[in-house]
């Protein structure tokens, strides 16, 4: 067991510098620097300015030494700094010589992200298990279909649209919610409940909208694994055994339909901390999908690499816990994995 | 935004009439109030500044909010004319070399420190070090000597006159040297906590979310009336309409759409929301790669000229809310010769231009062709709705007249990467900024076409190049209008760009803010911003109780 951990976490150290090699190549790959954006036309800025920021960067060396830079700076886990003019760090804050803390942007805009997709997960896990449950049961029956529709509905809406318009009831025709951001102009002025009342008022939209298409998702899935195991012969065989259908249901059937899911779930690990750039921007959220689509748009290479590398070492981590989580809850894959 | 999203949200705005309005509708907010001070007013801006130190910062964010924090020894008054602001009064010596700043007495920082001409002398260094991460020091680096005789003057020499030196110095923020001495500017926590000397002051600054400023009472300028403002950041331009249909916002900028369709059909927004409309920054043009046939005959340019109806795209992609521009200046200043008027549209003239250059449709394919070349070109332009728009309409008007224009939209970074920078294209739709210094050499001068530079069409002309010297070295005001009028007159006629339109800025303002100048001088709506003020019976209610 303990070898076959070592095995696996050893493995993710050369995968990492693999994947981080590729980003890196296909990142320089698209036109364009730092000293292209559409700001810096602007005939009042000189191109000997752009072009000192450029050797300032090393943008001016080969793609495979930048690389070389970035991988040295990687091995003491020194994600950097911004090339935007702020250059704030990468991913943790810093303390200079006079103690004032300059705070990281991925460190920023990470627990927004975390916060909604943590949220909409229990949302999803909430809602899409007994829908699920309750399509498979009521097979082509009514509930079955409309709750397949309504799935179906679900899964194929623009979310942007439904977000505005969902914004425009309840913020605008009704006063029930907030429209965008996180926090109301007076959210200093409140007492500790009201603040968390408002900064739940003003996630409830995000939450939904974000959560959507994977509720939909997740719904057939558990249904369709629900409809494989009812067919099973131990089904068949614990219904002969005459126990009640609950106990059928719940005890047996749904246990075993529910452990593709640990796959699923494993691999949202690291969609945990991508946010939606078209949620976000809608809903004017600080979070990590603006902050990597800003950064692609302005070529801020620290920042894409920063966010593609955490992305990725997330990736691999899910990978691992799930194949964990999958050896504990089925003995049959156990045995493999021990061996 | 995306169009379809823009489309939603029209079809949206308009079905719902129906929905309940929440404010109470008896508050008529055309009522006259006396000015008082104190309330907020809350603004929406799609991004978020990266600091608040504009030499550094480079953003229009950075500027929009670090212009109420920061002053400039000089500053444009609302018909676009420099006055003082620091500055009592600037003298220039009979060399016209020498610029002598006299500041007004007794300012000070917004911390109470005082502010003299040593906080400008250190601003002009740190402006001008080469450690100094900005690209907009190159202006400032011609000074060749700096001086403070007195701690209320502040005297600037240059190696020969230099015209726009008085532009540069009103674009300048100072900033204080007791706080920034012996810091790296580039990276100095003070871009996230400034202290400056002007109407407003930071209050706080929520990460990605807002800023907010309040008064300043020690302000250089006199105090201001409203006691805060708040700048939200909100990306999506539909989501800044439904926060301002909510009253959560006070002000932000229409977009032609929202000015023309949606408002009119809602009197329950216009009738708490006043629409206003100011000139534009900056026009959109077609631009020519003057390198290639057949753009170097001028006779095509002014062909192509006559062929493009300007009303016609004013009409469709700015809904009427723009107009023709024919220099680069802004309409209604100074440096606009009023002589000059833009290629009217006319078709035959257009033919006659193409006939007399060779062209004529020998092979009877419908498009004009000379030594069996068609007359065929490619507009590129970037992925930004109106410059396509435009280019659509371009291409059926050339169409007409037997030119194949065809279009190809591009991401910004490899437009000037692969196209721009290395000379590869035939035409652009671009735009340029209305400058308020009449200085173009950066952009029309034959010396700015390497990669990188300006003058990327590869204008050259040696009369108006003389012109754009000779304009450098005037500082006497009339003598230099007189040069770019000619200047304009010039570029008029050669059409090395035809002058498509110039879009008017829409701004929406919530009827309670007052004292707003209407209809806007040249300097836009903001200019006054100081006295507008909120009167209390129209104050946000959950605000004010603060």
């Amino acid at each position: 067991m303990i070898r076959y951990l070592l095995n696996r976490l050893l493995w993710m150290v050369p995968l990492l510098v693999g994947i981080s090699l590729i980003s890196f190549f296909i990142m320089h790959l698209a036109p364009g620097d730092i000293t292209a954006t559409e700001a810096s036309f602007d005939p009042k800025a000189s191109e000997e300015s752009r072009q000192k920021l450029r050797e300032l960067y090393n943008l001016d060396k080969p793609v495979i030494v930048q690389y070389g830079l970035w991988l040295k700076r990687m091995a003491t886990l020194d994600f950097g700094t911004s090339f935007a003019s702020h250059q704030r760090p990468v991913f943790w804050q810093t303390t200079d010589e006079q103690g004032n803390v300059r705070k990281g942007m991925i460190q920023q805009a990470l627990p927004v992200t975390l916060l909604i997709n943590v949220l909409s997960l229990v949302l999803i896990i909430a809602v899409a298990l007994p829908l699920g449950v309750i399509s498979a049961l009521t097979r082509n029956r009514a509930p079955d279909r409309a709750i397949t529709f309504f799935v179906f509905i679900g899964f194929a809406i623009p979310g942007f649209w439904l977000a505005l318009m969902l914004m425009y009831w309840t913020g605008v025709a009704n006063n029930w919610l907030p429209i965008s951001g996180l926090h109301s102009i007076g959210y200093e002025n409140m007492g500790a409940i009201a603040q968390i009342f408002d900064t739940l008022k003003h996630l409830v939209l995000p939450v939904f909208i974000s959560g959507l298409s994977g509720l939909a998702g997740i719904s057939l899935f558990v249904r369709n694994g629900m409809l494989d195991v009812l067919h099973q012969d131990y089904i068949t065989t614990a219904r002969a055994k005459g126990l009640s259908e609950n106990t059928v249901v719940y005890g047996h059937a749904l246990r075993n339909a529910l452990l593709p899911l640990i796959t699923i779930f494993g691999l949202s690990i690291p969609g945990l901390i991508g946010g939606s750039v078209i949620a976000e921007s809608i809903f004017a959220i600080p979070g990590m999908g603006k902050l990597f689509y800003d950064a692609v748009l302005m070529r801020d290479f620290p920042v894409i690499m920063g966010i593609l590398t955490i992305g990725a070492a997330l990736t691999l981590i899910g990978n691992l816990l799930a194949d964990l989580a999958y050896a504990w809850a089925d003995p049959r894959v156990r045995r493999g994995v021990m061996q | 935004m995306s169009f379809t999203r823009l489309l939603c949200l029209t079809l949206l705005t308009l079905l719902a009439g129906c929905g309940e309005p929440q404010q109470d509708p008896n508050v008529d907010y055309d009522q006259v109030y006396p000015a008082v001070d104190g309330g907020n007013m809350i603004n929406a801006m799609t991004g978020e500044p990266s600091g608040l130190i504009p030499m550094i910062a480079g953003e229009s964010a950075a500027s929009a909010i670090a212009s109420n924090i920061f002053n400039s020894l000089l500053k444009y008054d609302k018909n676009l004319e420099l006055e003082g602001e620091l500055a009592e009064s600037w003298t220039i010596s009979p060399d016209h070399r020498t610029i002598t700043f006299k500041l007004k007495p007794d300012m000070k920082w917004a911390d109470g420190q005082p502010l003299t001409s040593a906080d400008v002398l250190f601003t002009w260094k740190l402006v001008t070090d080469e450690n100094t991460r900005t690209p907009y020091g190159s202006d400032y680096k011609l000074v060749i000597k700096a001086e403070t005789p007195d701690t209320r003057t502040f005297r600037v020499s240059y190696q020969e006159p230099y015209a726009p030196a008085l532009d540069t110095w009103a674009g300048l923020q100072i900033l204080p040297k007791h706080l920034l001495e012996g810091q790296d500017i580039n990276t100095t926590a003070f871009a996230r906590n400034p202290v400056g000397s002007h109407y407003y002051k930071l209050e706080q600054w929520r990460n990605g979310e807002r800023i907010s400023l309040i008064r300043n009472p020690l302000a250089t300028q006199g105090e201001a009336r409203i006691e805060r403002l708040v700048s939200r950041f909100i990306p999506d331009a539909a989501s800044q309409f439904l926060e301002l249909m909510a009253d959560n916002i006070d002000t932000m900028n229409l977009n032609p759409i929202q000015y023309a369709r949606i408002f009119p059909s809602r009197p329950d927004l216009t009738q708490k929301i006043g629409l206003y409309k100011e000139l534009g920054n900056s026009y959109t043009y077609l631009g020519f790669n003057l390198k290639r046939k057949p753009f170097d005959d001028i006779r095509i340019r002014q062909a192509i000229n006559y062929a493009i109806n300007k009303q016609e795209l004013i009409d469709g992609v700015l809904l009427g809310l723009g107009e023709p521009v024919s220099s680069p200046y802004k309409p209604g200043t100074r440096w606009t010769n009023p002589e000059l008027q833009p290629y009217p549209y006319d078709a035959q003239k257009a033919i006659a231009l193409l006939k007399e250059a060779g062209y004529a449709d020998h092979d009877g394919d419908g498009i004009l062709d000379k030594d069996g070349k068609p007359l065929t070109f490619e507009m590129l332009t970037n992925q930004n709705k109106q410059r396509e728009m435009s280019a659509v309409l371009i291409q059926r008007r050339l169409k007409e007249i037997g030119i194949d224009a065809r279009i190809r939209v591009l991401e910004w970074a490899s437009f000037i990467g692969r196209f721009i920078k290395t000379g590869e294209f035939d035409a652009v739709v671009l735009g340029w900024s209305l400058s308020l210094d009449p200085d173009q050499y950066s952009i029309w001068h034959s010396s700015q076409q390497a990669p990188g530079q300006f003058n990327f069409i590869g204008y050259n002309n040696p009369q108006v190049d003389r012109l754009l010297e000779q304009g450098r070295l005037e500082l006497d005001i009339e003598k230099r209008t007189k040069i770019y009028h000619e200047f304009a007159r010039l570029l008029l006629e050669d059409s090395p760009i035809v002058y498509l339109y110039a879009g008017y800025g829409l701004p929406a303002i919530h009827k309670r803010i007052k004292g707003i100048d209407d209809p806007a001088p040249p300097a836009g709506i903001g200019h006054n911003s100081h006295e507008w003020y909120i009167p209390q019976p129209l104050r946000r209610l959950e605000i004010s109780a603060q």
